[in-house]
């Protein structure tokens, strides 16, 4: 957080624009100059747009079915909203006086509706940016004249402009009065005031119904101009539900949570998903290492599928249509398959580009997008052109990453074995002491070589927007540009997102949105994994830079290749092109009824390309590869997607409503990947496939389908109960036929007792709510039949050669079920100053597909079939609070909380365990995350040191009692337990995250803190750290100790040992020592405890004053600084623990170690 | 609205009914065929199986110290509990191919591939017996049993030699409607060369089960008669110079040591035993098995100890090279060898005190391996016709017979075998340096099952120690 960290923000005048422009032409292809053209023309459109812009109008025409029978006109209104687009806005105390309305039934224009509504009332309407506005006769617009009381003697006469900052409009209507007085005016049409206070000293304050009060202190000015924001907790909250379908949240029965693209934005993430970090309840996000471009995985409410290989992870959804987040790591035709760390695919979503996100959690939630969203659903709305406002928008930013946390090392001893100096010797750090040593060979001194290969990352942002729009056609277009580079040298990624998206109302009728979205992305993938065990087994006292002479040739101990050297040549660059498509067309011949349909696209390429150069010449001795390889990955992906609804919506008499939806949905993914690998070059450093040898071919066709059909019942009840029943029957590719259609119901009630209960004043809100919902699955394609596969290497003169693949299909799959339970309760107090959210839900995922580990002597490594249950349990709690809410201070809380359990209700007939991954240690320290009947998902088990019992070992020990005191042998060293017990669980126990964000004036400083609780991890770094004797406990290698712990006969050890190699002072030989022999070969030195709490984000935000602003062509310009992931406590002996080794395609996440360290991250924008 | 509502839902569902059943229909694997003919499997299997006796032989050669970790505490060196899991699947894959080809040639009414079958089956299970004892079989291979039950060992060696015997009926068939061919990269389809090979793997399991009187030594003798006698008919899988897939896996060893991944070092124990140290005689094979150093000399490491300080990592030790017999890109891989099968005739002969045969078998094994390998006529006799190697038949004892058998069958997985059988006892071998102390001062005497059977198949693995012996070896 150091000010050096910072380079000085930009000038704030026309920040990005100059930033962005020469970037899109030297870099941009084709197809994004003509995007840009595009944007331009539709810039150079917005003066006619603007031209047919009247107000006013629509009130006349529309429509609106409305029978009243003495209700109340709060109750009335909401019949409105509900029937029409409009919003609201009223003084609570105004419209609640207001009871005893009787409308006969009939068919009037909005308009029309309002007047007789208000017809002996005191109040009138106004129709204000798309809201309507209930206000007392003889305010606003049409009074502009002053009200002020004049007293004694008017001394100071203050005049100005109020404005909404949402919306940069004049606000008309505003109150505004002398603090302590009765003193006050109202703003006219134009949003101008005059006010004659007594002195230049007082306080005025602005009120407004939909915006925050704001009080201003005159200071002797005689203008006092003010922008007022809106008031976001005072509109009912609306949230995304399936297909795009908005609904007010207190009307949804199940449990779903919205994040603001602000609030996205602010942590300055380039991939969506980490930037969900810590936001959400009941979302667990991994990050797989801190790579450029490189994945995360988030998961919702726990594991759902057994299968090792199963994506767990929730549909993305974008804009109503699901679109591809897998993550594909390095492919099965590889040569070397080293992990490199590739994107997950919503990572070509910018998240500049988007407004709100919802997190749909629960069967309940997600059963109208039936089988893929089985895991929970993230429903991504995009930026949209707002009628009546352009806006430029333009940002940029500007990022450092260093290293968060690096393990403690020893920098005692230097190159060599037995404590002997050896500058030759295949041990980094067992020689001589390194200040002995250095007498007689200076060169053999210490280097921080972890340090040193590192460097510091950058990231530039940039991102450009215009929309804007009238009422009958609106648009958004943007461009962002991404360019990172990592802590690693030369891994690199870069983003380019080109937007426009828009809608036209053809009339009253007929809507057509559409959008369209273009990504391309993608870097050098540098190979971590072997880069970090490199750097492993690097000597300390050698200098790791020194990587390569002038020729290029690697400068190499006969040690290990220098990972720094690997880095630069072993290159895999990936570049993906894709285009998200989606169009919507509705259409709404009358008031009760809708047509919709929605037709969307996903297509992608990813190319890849790795080359490993063979040697350089045929001295070479030091090649990255022995024989060098080229190979080309090309996959190529589409997802279609159409969905056609018919939306009936009618009132029964005054109390009921009803919505009726039924659907029908089609789904085609279609992917086709190729893999060309050559192997061999003749022709030293000429990477091509002309000049390799052997040529090697791999491809994948992969196709699914579904057909869905759905129904979408929503019952309301004088808006206080909600009841809604979904159901949905799916037809899939993938099943057997037989199997290969069913059929899941939902159902879920939402009551407002806060509605009808005579509540506390203190309550503003309250609402209970319960859902029961099913799922169905399918399954991956293609798990019906078995198959054989083409063995590598063949042809063979000719000859093909094929073997038994590695999975045993079955013809009985059925469908997978996942049924959840969910309760919640929802709360406001203090005029929704403190908000509680709570869930409890409990799911349970039956007959799973899945791939089985069993037996190579079974004749398959793996069988598909249906077995297993697992059940998650869990409750989330959400806090919101607004404790301080003064003129120019404002402090709003937020407060996310999970807990999840999980537990392997049933496995297979004929099997009780088997292991979802193993991951190596050195000579019996391997870990294996097994699957047992009644355990809890990511039990690791691995060996230990031996525990003493009194009396007899317990038979059939499995869990690891950490508590017991330590068996010590005769030798005086712990007894190592080579049976497998569990020795932690790799999910935590709990999630949290706490939000701040304090307001003072244009200041803005907000802070993010997340936990992760409960959880163990193995660490395969620490476990080759150790065995090369680099830790900072192995410092006391010539130590004489005596180990903690009793004999086999439970009388105390006394026995006295040495902690080094070969010959202790006590003349014994301990060979290679007790790190060698006892501590690296023991899984449970490396299973850790894995919890952190961490400033997840820190983000100091400053806006200039509107009024400096007046005479530039801006209307909003602000800096901001960012920084993100510092550590503030953890366990964890390694590097950041919130990494795992395997990319967010897998399971495993409890094993880390040779992954990409996370970083700090600091950003400044503008 | 009723009416409507019906209506859209009749339609959608008559939409639904008309496409569903074609639409979905796309389930059929375009990538991979569910269905191969015999000839293609047999291809994988007869050119794989040389992996896998390499895959083995990269175990063995360091316990019997052919082989020796360039670095200290080798955990092959020092003899570590290591899980050969990859090993343990790849045998296990071969042999559920190889019942592929068993199932497909009775109902293709091809007993000439059944023969070459189980001809395959009988190595590939032969050496996963050898290194872990008690294994699942008579429930393996068809993916009915997800948890196969452990056959004793001495049971599953009765197997081998049923499944041997089977094979002669098989290839004794006068007619076999499909008959392997250029698929078959061991004899190309040669039924005669088949039948050889089978009579001596049964020679060599019969010799093992000799020391516990499950098989006598005229069974032994009975079958060297009408196996592989001449190096014509060796059972070798030739390699293919097509690419690096496919070479020869020792020369894929010979390829990393070349861009210093350091592999493919050669013990001192076998060093010395070849280049007069141990024996007093200089093996002209030499410079057939392994690299000379810069300076000339063959060189090897002391297993355990690693190369010491000051040793350059190419060109101070001798290694395992591309410039030898054995690894070359193209270089076969060697079943079983005429060598092998005249020392075995030669233990056997001298077991049955038929001193005369053993004799001239135990001179046939030396001349075979040398012109095989390719030493000159002139270094032949003069090797044999040394007083240490030619001693007369009254004097030939078991341990020249091993002492010879051991640099014969350089590489190959069954010298571990023997070393068991001989309790290590050749020349000059000592334990390792830095052995693992589990095994308190001893040799290794079998393998510890793999993780994969530890964690999936937990209720029938034995519970093993590599100190627990083969029946063989008890």
């Amino acid at each position: 957080m150091k000010s050096s960290l910072f380079h000085a923000p930009r000038s704030p005048h026309r920040p990005a624009v100059r930033l962005a422009w020469p970037i899109l032409e030297r870099r941009l292809p084709q197809f994004m100059r003509i995007v840009i053209l595009v944007l331009i023309l539709i810039a150079s459109a917005i003066p006619r747009l603007f031209a047919t812009h009247s107000k006013g109008q629509r009130l006349d025409s529309v429509q609106v079915t409305l029978e009243l029978k003495g209700e109340s006109l709060e109750r009335a209104l909401k019949q409105i909203e509900k029937r029409t687009s409009y919003r609201f806005m009223y003084r609570n105390q105004e419209v609640k006086k207001v009871t005893g309305l009787t409308l006969e039934s009939g068919t009037r224009s909005l308009a029309n509706t309002l007047t007789l509504l208000l017809e002996n009332t005191t109040l009138t309407y106004r129709e204000m940016n798309e809201m309507i506005l209930i206000e007392r006769v003889g305010t606003g617009v049409s009074s502009a004249v002053s009200q002020s009381v004049t007293e004694a003697l008017p001394a100071f006469t203050v005049t100005g402009t109020v404005t909404s900052t949402s919306a940069n409009e004049p606000l008309p209507g505003v109150s505004i009065v002398v603090k302590g007085t009765q003193t006050g005016t109202m703003t006219d049409a134009d949003g101008k005031y005059t006010l004659d206070t007594e002195t230049g000293s007082a306080t005025l304050v602005y009120s407004f119904i939909g915006f925050q009060t704001v009080e201003a202190e005159v200071g002797q000015r005689n203008v006092v101009d003010v922008a007022m924001e809106p008031d976001i907790t005072q509109l009912d909250e609306v949230v995304v539900t399936s297909f795009g379908i908005e609904q007010q949240k207190q009307s949804i029965g199940y449990s779903a949570q919205k994040v603001d693209g602000s609030s996205l934005i602010q942590m300055r993430q380039t991939n969506v998903v980490n930037a969900l970090q810590g936001q959400v309840a009941g979302v667990q996000i991994t990050s797989s290492g801190g790579a450029p471009g490189m994945s995360s995985r988030i998961l919702v409410r726990g594991i759902t599928s057994l299968d090792p290989t199963a994506n767990n992870q929730p549909l993305f959804v974008v804009d109503g249509i699901p679109i591809d987040n897998s993550t594909y790591e390095t492919a099965s035709g590889a040569t070397e398959n080293t992990p490199r760390g590739l994107s997950n695919r919503a990572m070509d979503i910018n998240p500049n580009d988007i407004e709100s996100l919802t997190v749909l959690k629960g069967a309940a939630a997600t059963a109208l997008y039936g089988v893929r969203a089985a895991n929970g659903a993230i429903v991504i709305s995009t930026k949209k052109g707002i009628a009546g406002q352009l806006q430029i928008n333009a940002s940029s930013t500007f990022g450092m990453d260093q290293i968060n946390k690096y393990p403690s090392f020893q920098d005692k001893y230097g190159q060599g074995s037995n404590g002997q100096y050896n500058p030759e010797d295949i041990f980094p750090a067992w020689g001589a002491p390194i200040s002995v040593a250095n007498v007689v060979d200076p060169e053999y001194r210490y280097y921080d070589n972890v340090k040193n290969a590192m460097q510091t990352g950058k990231t530039f942002d940039n991102h450009i927007s215009v929309s804007g729009g009238n009422k009958i056609a609106t648009f958004y277009a943007a461009v962002g540009n991404t360019d990172q580079q990592g802590v690693i040298p030369y891994s690199t990624w870069k983003r380019t997102v080109a937007k426009v998206s828009g809608s036209l109302n053809f009339n009253d009728k007929f809507t057509a949105t559409v959008s369209m979205n273009y990504t391309n992305s993608g870097g050098n993938r540098v190979p971590h994994d072997r880069f970090m065990e490199n750097l492993m087994y690097y000597p300390v006292t050698r200098d790791v830079r020194n990587f390569e002479d002038e020729d290029g040739y690697q400068n190499y101990q006969g040690l290990s290749d220098n990972p720094l050297y690997t880095a630069k040549y072993s290159k895999y660059e990936d570049r993906v092109d894709r285009v998200l498509g989606n169009i919507l067309l509705s259409y709404k011949p009358v008031e009760w009824f809708s047509l919709n349909y929605r037709l969307g696209t996903d297509f992608y390429s990813d190319y890849r390309q790795e080359i490993a150069p063979g040697p350089r010449s045929a001295t070479d001795e030091f090649p990255i590869s022995a024989t060098g390889y080229i190979e080309d990955t090309q996959i190529n992906s589409r997802i279609l997607n159409s969905n056609v609804f018919a939306e009936f919506k009618k009132g029964f008499g005054t109390d009921f409503t009803a919505t009726l939806r039924l659907g029908q949905e089609l789904f085609q993914e279609d992917r086709r990947s190729s893999i060309v690998t050559g192997q061999e070059f003749e022709i030293p450093q000429f990477f091509a496939f002309s000049n390799a040898k052997q040529l090697l071919y791999y491809q994948e066709l992969r196709k699914r389908r579904l057909i869905g059909a759905y129904g979408d019942l929503m019952l309301n009840y004088k808006d206080w109960l909600y009841l809604n029943i979904t159901g949905r029957n799916d037809w899939t590719s993938t099943l057997p036929k037989g199997n290969n259609s069913f059929f899941y119901p939902s159902y879920n009630l939402s009551f407002i007792f806060s509605e009808i209960a005579n509540l506390p004043e203190q309550i503003s809100f309250g609402k209970l709510r319960a859902s029961y919902g099913e799922v169905g699955k399918d399954t991956d394609p293609y798990l019906t039949s078995t198959v054989y596969a083409n063995s590598l290497g063949f042809p063979i003169n000719g000859q093909l050669g094929f073997t038994r693949d590695d999975v045993r299909g079955s013809n009985d799959l059925r469908p997978e079920r996942t049924t959840t339970i969910d309760l919640g309760a929802e709360l406001k107090f203090f005029e929704n100053r403190l908000g509680i959210e709570f869930a409890w839900y409990k799911s349970n995922s039956r007959d799973q597909i899945f791939r089985v580990p069993v037996s190579e002597a079974a004749g398959y490594p793996t069988i598909v079939t249906n077995v297993g249950e697992i059940e998650n349990k869990g409750i989330e709690l959400v806090l919101t609070g607004n404790p301080v809410r003064t003129t120019n201070f404002r402090w709003d809380v937020l407060v996310n909380f999970t807990r999840n359990r999980n537990r392997v209700a049933d496995i297979a007939e004929g099997l009780d365990e088997f292991p979802i991954s193993t991951q190596f240690g050195y000579s019996g320290s391997t870990v294996t995350m097994k699957l047992k009947e009644g355990d809890a998902y990511g039990n690791i088990y691995g060996t230990s040191y031996q525990r003493y019992y009194e009396g007899d070992t317990p038979e059939n020990l499995r869990y690891l009692d950490h508590g017991l005191p330590l068996v010590i042998g005769a030798n005086g060293f712990p007894v190592r337990n080579t049976d497998q017990l569990v020795l932690g669980n790799a999910q935590p126990k709990w999630l949290g995250g706490i939000r701040n964000t304090l307001t003072y004036h244009g200041v803005t400083l907000s802070f993010l803190i997340d936990a992760r609780w409960g959880i163990d991890q193995y660490d395969q770094f620490h476990n080759f750290l150790s065995a090369f004797g680099k830790l900072y406990y192995s410092e006391n290698r010539n130590d004489m100790v005596v180990f903690d712990g009793v004999m086999a006969d439970g009388t105390p050890n006394t026995k006295e040992v040495f902690m080094g190699q070969a010959l202790g002072p006590d003349g014994v030989d301990y060979g290679q020592g007790f790190y060698r022999v006892y501590f690296r070969t023991t899984s449970e030195n490396f299973v850790r405890n894995a919890s952190f709490v961490k400033l997840r984000n820190v983000s100091l935000s400053y806006s200039l004053p509107k009024t400096w602003l007046q005479k530039t062509p801006f209307k909003a310009i602000g800096v901001s600084a960012t920084v993100n992931n510092i550590i503030l406590w953890t366990p964890w002996i390694n590097f950041d623990p919130e990494s795992f080794s395997g990319g967010a395609g897998g399971n495993a996440t409890g094993f880390t170690g040779l992954t990409y360290p996370s970083h700090h991250e600091h950003f400044v924008h503008a | 609205m009723n009416q409507i509502k019906v209506k859209l839902t009749s339609i959608i569902a008559a939409l639904l009914l008309v496409s569903c059943s074609d639409y979905l229909d796309i389930n059929e694997n375009p990538n991979k065929p569910s269905e191969v003919p015999m000839s293609l499997l047999m291809a994988h299997a007869s050119y794989r199986t040389g992996d896998n006796i390499q895959r083995v032989g990269n175990i063995t050669s360091y316990y019997v110290q052919y082989l020796a970790s360039p670095n200290a505490f080798g955990s092959k060196d020092v003899q570590d509990a290591t899980a050969f899991d990859e090993t343990w699947q790849e045998l296990y894959r071969m042999m559920s191919d190889v019942s592929d080809i068993m199932t497909l040639a009775d109902e293709q009414n091809a007993p000439h591939y059944k023969g070459t079958a189980e001809v395959l089956m009988a190595v590939n299970l032969g050496l996963t017996i050898d290194l872990w004892g008690d294994l699942p079989y008579s429930e393996a291979f068809t993916g009915e049993y997800l948890k196969p039950v452990y056959d004793d060992d001495q049971s599953l060696y009765d197997v081998l030699r049923s499944l041997l015997d089977d094979a002669l009926v098989d290839l004794n068939a006068a007619s076999s409607e499909l008959a392997p061919g250029t698929d078959d990269f061991i004899y190309g389809g040669d039924v005669d060369k088949w039948k050889k090979l089978a009579y001596s793997i049964k020679a060599r399991y019969l010799l093992h089960a000799t020391a516990t009187g499950d098989a006598s030594t005229s069974d032994v003798l009975a079958a060297v008669d009408n196996g592989i006698l001449l190096n014509i008919d060796n059972g070798a899988i030739v390699y293919s110079d097509q690419g690096f897939d496919v070479y020869n896996p020792w020369a894929k060893v010979a390829i990393d040591q070349e861009s210093a991944i350091l592999d493919g070092w050669i013990s001192e124990q076998l060093a010395d035993a070849m280049n007069g140290t141990t024996y007093g005689v200089v093996d002209p094979r030499l410079p057939f098995l392994m690299s000379a150093t810069d300076d000339g000399e063959f060189i090897g490491v002391p297993n355990g100890e690693g190369r010491g300080t000051n040793v350059d990592i190419s060109g101070d030790r001798s290694v395992i090279s591309r410039e030898t017999y054995y690894a070359a890109n193209t270089s076969p891989i060697l079943i079983i060898t005429a060598a092998e099968t005249r020392f075995i005739e030669a233990e056997a002969a001298l077991a049955a005190g038929n001193k005369s045969r053993a004799y001239d078998a135990y001179l046939a094994g030396i001349d075979a391996h040398m012109r095989m390998v390719g030493v000159e006529s002139v270094d032949i006799t003069t090797y044999i016709t040394n007083a240490t190697v030619s001693v007369g038949e009254d004097n030939l004892t078991l341990a020249l017979i091993m002492k010879e058998k051991y640099v014969a069958l350089y590489l190959s997985p069954e010298t571990w075998n023997d070393a068991r059988r001989f309790d290590y006892q050749y020349k000059d071998m000592t334990i390792p340096a830095n052995l693992n102390p589990d095994l308190n001062g001893s040799y290794i005497r079998r393998l510890i099952y793999p993780d994969s059977e530890t964690s999936r198949n937990s209720d029938n693995v034995p519970s093993v120690t590599l100190l627990d012996r083969i029946w063989w070896d008890e």
